[in-house]
């Protein structure tokens, strides 16, 4: 009989061995193997939509841990990486995605226990949609840091002229990870910006005020503003290549920070563990 | 290998062109003019003549060599003394794995170029038209393509570009990935731009604009390349529109520089450009190379490129060699598991004539029997036969790893068969004495 035990450890499984055939596929430079990645890294996927399809998530909607939020976040990032394999027949950001997932879904293990009980206050509509929008917006924006980060490698390979040898030979051309990376920065903005105003919304009632001052939401507004500003350049100053890229890897540095400091360590009303 | 199998030939190491001229065969290996005839001892034959070598591999028993070299230089109407110093000779699985690594394009003058197995394919093919091969010649060429496939597919030694045009062409895609949406320009008609631009055209770029000093030149090239001449003062106009530049000119001075392409990206967007300047003096500042989506390679880049990738292939190529060693001994196996089958099917014909001849004995003793009882006898006869063959069948199976193994096994067995002595309906001639 399947359990919430068994199905968590069968996706961390399906995570570990796609990580593990997809990066030696990589790295030997076979198809079989990095074919084989996807495959299991998809099984993982649809496990963990399982998992959540049948409720298994069951600190998710009554009550937060740091724990199962990782866990969703890992399930948003495959998300993106099943989108862009799709989309653009890309095989690289789906394996790469799989260990990021693979990551948060080991980060996640020490925190499952911790919950946090929500107050009934706070399971109104425009949580969900603050809480729903971010997660898929920070999945893309994994998904432009993933792009980001192989472009600003293979660029600067390809700048200074350094060997192609190896996995660098397999690895997508600079102009679709590129559009990769407009993609998810596109589609990530909107979706951030829905997420900040329908938590902004909901706080007024809540905590008295729209905007309190808390860390979690100066940082949040931090990487609202560098979403903005990469947005606007992309859409009306034609930025391309290295510039956005580099600034997709620091605001998704920025997102992890806010996620595992902020809301760990920090005095927050976001925190997931209180005493 | 006890199989007589010999290859005789020269190639770009051992003759120079003047030589490789004189004895090519290409004209010489079809069913009106076929350069080394199915007769004396040899009873297999096929002939391998491209601009790079030239070879003839047979099967048969005896002197083959010296009968090929005869007919080789009778064809070419020159003295076999003339031939003879440019000519290597390899027998039995030396054959073998000379042609497995020709097929696998490992002793090709560009190591790991596709063109040998191509070339080699088209020659089975003609001598299997003029019904030159056979059960050895067949089974030996369709193995050295499924050699050349495995070494193509396991290693890397035909992965990189070795030519300075093609690594252009690679690099370009390894920037904008899909060629047909983007169009390319020729400053100048250098013969390595011309090459580097048939490469773009291959692999399906737009279009491709020609801009050279002299217009009538460069309309030239451009119907050539089914492309569009420019006058060579609009180049700027056109750096807008274009993706890849391939650069060649004659000029002393730069064509293109850095202050200029920045106006240029502006204009487009910031869309990638990819600049490949094989002039000497250079047409192109190097400074471009650090503005943001431009990528410029020269000559000497283009150079080191493929001097690194040759590197590579010759690593490669000692991973090929091992898998060529592998399936020689394969093919080795296979032959001498040949020279078994009339041994084994003497030993099955001997137990079914016993079997037959004690059953005729039998029923003779036994009276009028039903069918039914001469059926069941006739049955447990023969497979009583069966059964005692089995083992010293697979004992000789087994002895097929080496040919002092498999000679000696060969020969134990039908001494303790007594397969020789005349009794039984067929022996092997070569195990006779």
């Amino acid at each position: 009989m399947i359990s919430p035990e068994l199905s968590t450890l069968l996706t961390l499984c399906l995570y570990g061995a796609a990580s593990l055939a997809g990066i030696s596929g990589m790295m030997l430079r076979s198809v079989v193997l990095r074919k084989t990645g996807c495959w299991l890294a998809g099984f993982g996927f649809l496990v963990q939509t399982l998992m959540l399809a049948l409720g298994f998530h069951s600190t998710l909607p009554e009550g937060l841990s740091l724990g199962a939020y990782l866990q969703m976040l890992a399930w948003f990032v495959l998300l993106c990486g099943l989108i862009s394999r799709l989309r653009y027949r890309q095989e690289a950001t789906l394996i790469l995605s799989a260990p990021l997932a693979l990551i948060l879904f080991i980060m996640s293990a020490p925190y499952l226990a911790a919950v946090v009980k929500i107050p009934p206050q706070l399971s109104a509509p425009f949580y969900t949609l603050h809480i729903g929008a971010l997660f898929l917006s920070l999945g893309l924006l994994t998904l432009a840091f993933a792009a980001g980060c192989i472009f600003l490698f293979l660029e600067g390979r390809i700048k200074n002229k350094q060997a192609m040898k190896g996995f660098w030979q397999d690895m997508p051309a600079l102009s679709l990870l590129d559009r990769i990376n407009a993609f998810a920065v596109m589609t990530t903005f909107p979706l951030y910006t829905l997420g900040i105003v329908a938590g902004l919304v909901w706080a007024k009632p809540v905590f008295g005020a729209t905007f309190n001052g808390d860390p979690k939401e100066v940082i949040s507004l931090v990487v609202w503003l560098l979403l903005a500003a990469l947005f606007h350049n992309r859409l009306t100053r034609g930025w391309r290549g290295r510039k956005p890229a580099r600034l997709a890897v620091i605001i998704f540095g920025l997102c992890l920070f806010s996620i595992i400091v902020v809301n760990t360590f920090m005095e927050t009303h976001h925190a997931f563990i209180r005493g | 290998m006890n199989c007589d199998l010999v290859l005789v030939g020269l190639n770009h190491r051992t003759a120079g062109v003047d030589v490789r001229e004189r004895f090519a065969l290409v004209n010489h290996c079809s069913a009106d003019s076929w350069a080394v005839p199915c007769e004396g001892a040899i009873s297999e034959a096929m002939i391998l003549s491209t601009c790079n070598r030239v070879e003839l591999l047979a099967a048969g028993h005896g002197d083959m060599a010296e009968q090929m070299l005869t007919d080789w230089a009778h064809t070419c109407k020159a003295p076999v003394e003339d031939l003879r110093p440019y000519v290597y000779i390899y027998k039995g699985a030396e054959a073998v794995r000379h042609l497995f690594t020709v097929a696998s394009s490992l002793d090709s003058m560009v190591l790991g170029e596709p063109q040998i197995l191509g070339q080699l394919k088209t020659a089975y093919r003609k001598a299997a038209a003029c019904h030159t091969t056979g059960l050895i010649l067949n089974r030996l060429l369709h193995k050295a393509f499924s050699v050349a496939k495995r070494v193509r597919t396991e290693t890397a030694v035909a992965s990189s570009a070795v030519s300075i045009s093609y690594a252009a062409v690679e690099l370009a895609k390894r920037i904008f990935g899909d060629m047909p949406s983007h169009r390319a320009m020729l400053l100048g008609a250098g013969e390595m731009a011309e090459l580097a631009a048939t490469h773009l055209l291959q692999a399906g770029i737009a279009e491709i604009l020609v801009a050279n000093r002299t217009l009538a030149r460069g309309q030239e090239l451009a119907r050539q390349f089914n492309g569009r001449a420019i006058a060579f003062e609009s180049i700027a106009a056109h750096l807008v529109d274009v993706d890849i530049i391939i650069a060649s000119t004659g000029s002393p001075e730069p064509v293109i520089r850095a202050r200029d392409i920045r106006s240029v990206l502006k204009a487009r967007k910031n869309r990638p450009m990819f600049f490949i300047d094989i002039a000497v003096p250079r047409d192109i500042d190097p400074d471009v190379n650090g503005l943001d989506n431009v990528y410029l390679y020269d000559i000497d880049d283009l150079k080191e490129v493929v001097e690194e990738n040759l590197a590579s292939r010759r690593d490669e190529a000692q991973k090929a060699a091992e898998i060529v060693n592998e399936e020689v001994g394969h093919f080795e196996q296979w032959v001498q598991g040949l020279d078994m089958q009339p041994t084994i099917v003497d030993i099955i014909q001997r137990g079914e004539h016993m079997a037959e001849e004690e059953l005729a004995r039998t029923l003779k003793r036994l009276g009028p029997v039903s069918d039914e009882v001469r059926e069941a006898l006739d049955v447990m006869a023969k497979a009583l036969v069966r059964k005692m063959n089995h083992d010293p069948i697979i004992f000789l199976k087994e002895g097929t790893g080496s040919h002092e193994g498999s000679a000696s096994r060969i020969s134990l067995m039908r001494r303790i068969f007594n397969l020789d002595s005349g009794t039984c309906s067929r022996a092997t001639p070569r195990e006779k004495g």
